[in-house]
């Protein structure tokens, strides 16, 4: 039923607001917290001895924190916002539906924090929640998909826009990989504790695939969904190929999913998975900067944009660095590379590029768009700000990076070193020692990067609150009815 | 319309969450499941709660800009 | 002629495509890893954990211990040099989830079984950095003295039955007495160490075991159960 071109579609934009605002606050929390547990490895008088604050219980409350809190409200909110501007359909379902999901996943991730704190974890990393919070997730997920796909089928537009091809993968693979990799039985249904139907090497095999699926599916395509409608939008250019598009979106989908075997390299998983996983997580390598080139090229005559509009400037350099973390991970999939980083602080140099490079920055690239737009201010508060944000974020990324270059391959050289006498010339406590200076310095970045939130905090609320950035009535038409048509292919 | 019927579908279901969470606290062996069933039943309260009065502020601001826009 | 924009102007066909497309690569390497039958070698001497260290290694997990030391020793020279022979498939085999881990900010435990005394062990939980000055490990003091939770451990086995672990009756009867038996160095542990070869009983306390005692039992036998002697470089072919 085609609505009468003359009548504005009323976009739920509600939802994306809640979801913007809880993406803020995870970041500050999530960045918070990794901060924390950075001082633990430098200082580990900070674990202070006391069970809830530990490293080990900790950690997860991080990586859920920036993964699934921040990452995730943002995936959510912009996959709202893009689905029904892209489709000029309003979100299906209904108001309750969406704020099921939003109220639904907030719980959710509440929960989960407060468990490991508490010491309930299934023990794998990126899913430790335990069977009873992973089945709330479910229901929360199957109404998420249900939303966007219906929005999808009542859409106006005839051709679905790339954005949603990426956002689709995200919300279908995250569906089977949760299903499949947490697949658990509990002791009772009155009790947290459960057992993974998988043991060994299956488990091991199944947990990587899921693992390295969800840095594919949650950290890559669905932030792809978001660099492929906000680049355009703030570069005010189409993307750079549409064929590129294509090829990219299927290339990556079908190819990330092999490179599971990549984390489990001379491990008693058998060779052949192991070599089915390098060959793919190589491969890989060619569908990533595919995507990386279409949206850089995107900028191609609107470069100079890119003086003048710093939140621009975040989504540009976040392709840079997904290029970067695309190219170092095929790099760590050959076996005799992996040989000397497995285990190694170079992986969690490689994960930060990644998540602090890639995804961080294209979310506050999309941040610094919606909130002008969400709240009908005129802009940004403060562009100057923007630009702090920008450069004490970019410094302390690389101090992180580097120094866990040089930890991890310093980790990796001493553990196998020999002496003159063909001995062991480390033990494992020097290695440990020898790194400290590194820690500390990886633990100041993190500093510099949480510091760059706060600005980003403080420069948002005041784009909300200030008069200055009230619409005036010369401005008022800027974001035209709700059904405005957006940034071609 | 459709919000209405969305509400009520949700409403049902969070409802039913809502108890089950209930049943679940009754037997916990642990705390994280007594905590856990004890959120869920207080996530469906609030957000039954949230439902409803979202249904009839929208109903009396109808009725007071002049009848009622189904 | 096929053309990409009948995909995108059909939103269940692109769903449908883009589902069967991410499934494949996940077939192909996850199936066959339960259909080759080699994948988990031939070996002799494994055994499931008893009530004592499955109790120990829940709390391993929730401490998150897996998250700074691995359990995989890789076939590597120095890798097998510092820690001892390369990890089987079979060694994890009873472990629902996997704790290979994947990295090491403190040695991997693989083959810790027996390398140190239990005092040693609860000395290290209790102040790691006693022992190990350069140790970043946190001080897990409080587990000595928190009462090991353990009515439902009965149950635990039996969940572990239900997910493959070759428990017998006889063992799940007798999973609370086995425990108790465990950590008590005074108690006649004949039964025990028939049901479960290679336990290791720890000191206990006065008050009932510890979650510390459960832990340390846990640690005390990892790595020691497969008898390498025994087995040739055929059984270890995958």
């Amino acid at each position: 039923m085609a609505e009468p071109m003359q009548v504005p579609i009323q976009y739920n934009e509600a939802v994306v607001r809640k979801f913007v605002i809880a993406g803020v606050f995870w970041a500050v929390v999530a960045f918070l917290v990794g901060v924390y547990i950075a001082a633990e490895l430098a200082w580990p008088e900070a674990n202070l001895g006391f069970s809830f604050v530990n490293f080990g219980r900790l950690r997860p409350v991080h990586t859920s924190g920036a993964i699934f809190a921040f990452g995730g409200s943002i995936l959510l909110g912009t996959s709202f916002y893009v689905v029904q501007r892209t489709c000029r359909a309003r979100l299906f379902g209904g108001e309750a539906l969406a704020d099921f999901v939003f109220w639904g996943y907030q719980f959710f991730i509440v929960m989960a924090a407060l468990s490991y704190v508490m010491g309930y974890s299934q023990g794998q990393e990126y899913a430790e929640p335990e069977w009873h919070l992973d089945l709330w997730l479910t229901v929360v997920w199957v109404i998420y998909a249900v939303i966007f796909v219906g929005t999808l089928l009542k859409r106006e537009e005839p051709h679905i826009y790339v954005a949603n091809w990426f956002y689709l993968a995200f919300i279908l693979t995250i569906a089977v990989l949760h299903l499949v990799n947490n697949a658990a039985i509990p002791i009772s249904m009155y009790s947290a504790k459960s057992y993974s139907v998988y043991s060994g090497v299956q488990s091991a095999l199944i947990q990587w695939w899921y693992g390295h699926n969800a840095v594919g599916f949650f950290l890559t395509a669905g932030f792809l969904g978001m660099m492929y409608y906000f680049i355009p939008k703030q570069a005010d250019r189409p993307i750079y190929s549409y064929r590129l598009s294509v090829v990219h979106f299927w290339s990556l989908v079908f190819m990330y999913i092999w490179a599971g075997p990549h984390h489990l390299h001379y491990t008693s998983l058998p060779d052949w998975t192991q070599t089915l996983g390098m060959v793919f997580s190589l491969m890989l390598w060619m569908p990533s900067w595919g995507g990386m080139i279409n949206g850089l090229m995107t900028l191609s005559g609107a470069w100079d944009k890119l003086r003048t509009n710093p939140a621009l400037r975040f989504s540009v350099t976040a392709v840079g660095f997904y290029g970067m973390s695309t190219f170092e991970g095929p790099v760590l999939s050959i076996r005799d590379v992996n040989a000397l980083a497995h285990y190694t602080d170079w992986v969690v140099g490689h994960v930060h590029s990644g998540t602090l490079g890639w995804n961080a920055f294209i979310s506050f690239g999309a941040i610094y768009y919606l909130v002008p737009a969400l709240w009908k201010r005129s802009g940004l508060y403060s562009t100057r700000l923007v630009a702090w944000h920008y450069w004490i974020s970019t410094l302390g990324i690389v101090l992180y990076i580097s120094s866990m270059w040089v930890a991890g391959i310093m980790q990796g050289l001493m553990w196998r070193a020999y002496d003159a006498f063909g001995f062991l010339q480390y033990s494992f406590a020097e290695s440990v020692n020898a790194v400290h200076p590194y820690y500390v310095i990886r633990w100041m970045g993190g500093v510099m990067f949480f510091v760059g939130a706060l600005i980003m905090v403080y420069n948002l609320v005041m784009t909300v609150r200030s008069p200055s950035t009230n619409l005036s009535a010369s401005d008022a038409g800027q974001f035209g009815p709700a059904g405005a048509v957006v940034a071609g292919e | 319309m459709e919000d209405d019927i969305s509400g009520i579908i949700v409403g049902i279901m969070v409802a039913v969450l809502g108890l089950v969470g209930l049943v679940m606290a009754s037997g916990a062996y642990d705390s994280e499941i007594f905590i856990f069933g004890l959120s869920v039943a207080g996530f469906a309260v609030l957000f039954d709660i949230g439902l409803i009065r979202r249904h009839h502020d929208r109903r009396a601001l109808a009725r007071h800009r002049g009848g009622k826009h189904g | 002629m096929f053309r990409h924009e009948w995909i995108e102007k059909n939103a269940i066909l692109l769903l449908v495509l883009t589902l069967l497309t991410v499934a494949i690569g996940g077939i192909v390497e996850i199936i066959p890893l339960f259909t080759i039958e080699t994948t988990v070698e031939h070996v002799v001497g494994m055994r499931p954990y008893t009530p004592l260290e499955l109790m120990g290694r829940g709390i391993y997990i929730r401490e998150g211990c897996y998250l700074c030391h691995s359990q995989q020793i890789r076939a590597l020279k120095d890798e097998v040099e510092r820690y001892g022979h390369f990890s089987l498939a079979a060694e994890s085999m009873y472990d629902h989830p996997f704790q290979w881990g994947s990295k090491r900010i403190g040695p991997d435990l693989a083959r810790v079984g027996g390398k140190y005394s239990s005092d040693w062990h609860y000395a290290h939980l209790t102040n790691p950095q006693e022992l190990v000055p350069e140790s970043l490990m946190p001080k897990y003091r409080f587990m000595a003295t928190t009462p090991l939770d353990f009515d439902h451990v009965a149950e635990h086995l039996r969940t572990n039955r239900f997910v493959g672990v070759p428990y017998s009756d006889e063992q799940i009867a007798h999973a609370k007495e086995d425990l108790l038996t465990q950590a008590d160095p005074t108690a006649d542990a004949e039964a025990l160490m028939k049901r479960y070869p290679k336990a290791v009983v720890v000191p206990g306390s006065t008050k009932g075991p510890t979650e510390m005692d459960a832990l340390v039992a846990y640690l005390q036998m990892l790595g020691t159960l497969v008898d390498f002697a025994n087995t040739s470089a055929e059984k270890l072919q995958q």
